[in-house]
Formats: structure tokens, sequence, C-alpha cells
């Protein structure tokens, strides 16, 4: 790894991060409609993704726990109270495993 | 401070200590492969854990420059996505987004994405947060730091963090059931072709948002 390319890859992800929110246009209706109904599935699938996709393989099992009480809390579709369901599961998990 | 940022500092707490435990790690790998001043430089321009991480794998695995900026493009991509979706959201002139830009975390993305005020607004506090502890874990990790015994809970922090991202946007019968699909789909992507991991929650997101009607 040189300074070259650690600068080129905070290039691309700066590029990355400011090409639709700085240099694209407004999107139009139905653009919008669409990318409205994305944020649910995308978090859904990073969370898929930090628990079975790292590249160390799957995640223990504390923190498979963790994400069920996540999951129980979930039906209030408060933030705080996800957060506190899935420290209780991660508690539970890593007594019980 | 105005109000909301309290409410975004207290969601977004927990998640920026699993980052700084992530940043420890980061800083331990990093430096024994470029040196501490580099590794710190890393984090403080390029500011992507799964990029750095992915990085520092390819170059240990003997990967070259190109190899590892092509692996960039394709984790970076998922920042347009993030970006189109915000970009309504996300008030002021291209020089107020694009330093509201640099705080574009798949973390900050996610309070901002779901908060009731200034989405910019949220996405700044909540990046700055997450930036400092990042910063802050690379350089305890450089310096010789160990975060062994948090790794695990730190582990956590984030499908729960995501998990309850999805429960907030899930506003309606029909966006949670996308939720599912989206998360289906990521699945079987993950299963199938593990390499794509970075790609999968893009592709589950773009498939889920064709269910249901058009208008």
């Amino acid at each position: 790894m040189s300074w070259a390319l650690v600068v080129g890859l905070a290039a691309l992800t700066y590029g990355s991060r400011a090409l639709a929110l700085v240099l694209l246009p407004e999107p139009g209706a139905g653009l919008r409609r669409a990318l409205d109904r994305m944020p649910a599935p995308l978090f859904a699938g990073l969370a898929i993704v930090s628990l079975a996709g790292a590249e160390s393989g799957p995640a223990p099992g504390a923190v498979w726990a963790a994400a069920v009480g996540a999951l129980a809390a979930s039906p209030s579709r408060n933030l705080l109270v996800v957060l506190g369901g899935g420290l209780v599961g991660y508690v539970v998990g890593a007594w019980l495993i | 401070m105005m109000a909301g940022d309290r409410s975004t500092i207290v969601a977004m707490l927990p998640v920026a200590l699993a980052i700084a435990v992530f940043g420890v790690v980061y800083g331990v790998v990093a430096r024994s492969l470029m040196g501490p001043w580099l590794a710190l430089a890393s984090s403080m321009i390029v500011y992507s854990g799964a990029l750095q991480f992915t990085s520092v794998g390819l170059a240990t695995a003997g990967a070259g420059p190109a190899a590892i900026l092509l692996a960039a493009c394709g984790l970076n991509m998922r920042h347009v996505l993030l970006g189109a979706i915000l970009r309504p959201r996300v008030k002021g002139g291209a020089l107020r987004r694009a330093l509201v830009a640099w705080f574009l975390v798949d973390e900050s993305f996610g309070l901002a994405i779901t908060s009731e005020g200034d989405a910019g607004r949220t996405l700044v506090v909540s990046g700055l947060l997450a930036y400092a502890a990042w910063l802050a874990g690379t350089a305890l990790g450089v310096l010789g730091a160990s975060a062994d015994a948090l790794a695990g809970p730190a582990e956590a922090a984030f499908p729960v963090l995501f998990i309850g991202l999805a429960a907030v946007s899930s506003s309606s019968g029909a966006h949670a059931l996308r939720a599912v699909a989206g998360a289906g789909v990521t699945g079987v992507v993950v299963i199938a072709w593990p390499a794509g991991s970075g790609f999968a929650p893009l592709l589950g997101a773009l498939a889920a948002s064709l269910l249901g009607p058009r208008r």
C-alpha cells in the first residue's frame, strides 16, 4: 500500500459519495417513488450482510441472538427500543451460548 | 445544538463505540502493512471501514493497486444509490451538499433517511461522530491498543442498528414486506456469491423496490 494508492482510494470514495448528492439533478417523480421504496430493503440487506456475509464467515451465536432481540423489538418502530432489544438479545445469547 | 441533534447523538453513540472498536482492529492490522502514518492517514482521508479492511486484505493477499482500485469501485457503488435516495432530502446549494457528502456512510445515511428534521444536518452530526470514532479507534490501534474483548458486542451493533433502521423506515405493511424481500434476495446473493457481499444489499433493494404497484 502506497500513499498514491490511498489517495486514489480516497478520491474514488469521496467521488462516489458526492456523485448523486452533488452532481446529479434531482430525480423525477417516478424515480423518486422507486428510491423511496429502497431504504427498508436496503437496511434489511445490510443487516443480512453483517450477519452472514462477513469475509470471516457467519457471525457468532450471540450476534445472531442480538439480531433476534432486535427483530422482536422491531414492531415498536423505535430505534432506541430496537437497540435495547438487541442488547438484551446479545446478553442472553452470550449467557446461553 | 438543535433539538434533533440530541436524539441523533443518542441513537448514534452505541454505533460510534462499535465503529471505534473496529477502528482499533484496523489500526493494528494496517500499521503492520503500511506503517503508522499511512495507516492513520488512510482512515483520515478514505473514511470507509468496509473499503479499508478490504484493501488491507487484498494487499496482504498480494493484490496490486489496479485490483484494489477495482474492488473500491465495486464497494463504493452503493454510495451512489444512497446519495440518490438522500438527494431530494438534503437542502442547500452544491457547496453544502459537497460538505454533507463527506459524511455519507451506511450508518449516518440510515439516521438521516429516518430523521424527521433536516436530513443533511442529521448526516453531518451522525457522520461526525462516526468519523471521530473511526479516527480515534485507528489511532489507538496504531499505538498498539487491543480491542479483542469488545469485538463481540461491537460486531452485534451493526446488524441491530440496520434492523432498527429497517423497522423505522417501514412506515407501511408494503415497506415491511419489501424489507423482508430485500433481506431474502440479499441472503440468496450472499450464499450464492460470497465475494459479492458488497453488492448484495443493493441488488436486494433494487429487486424489492420493483414489488407492488408502480403508482
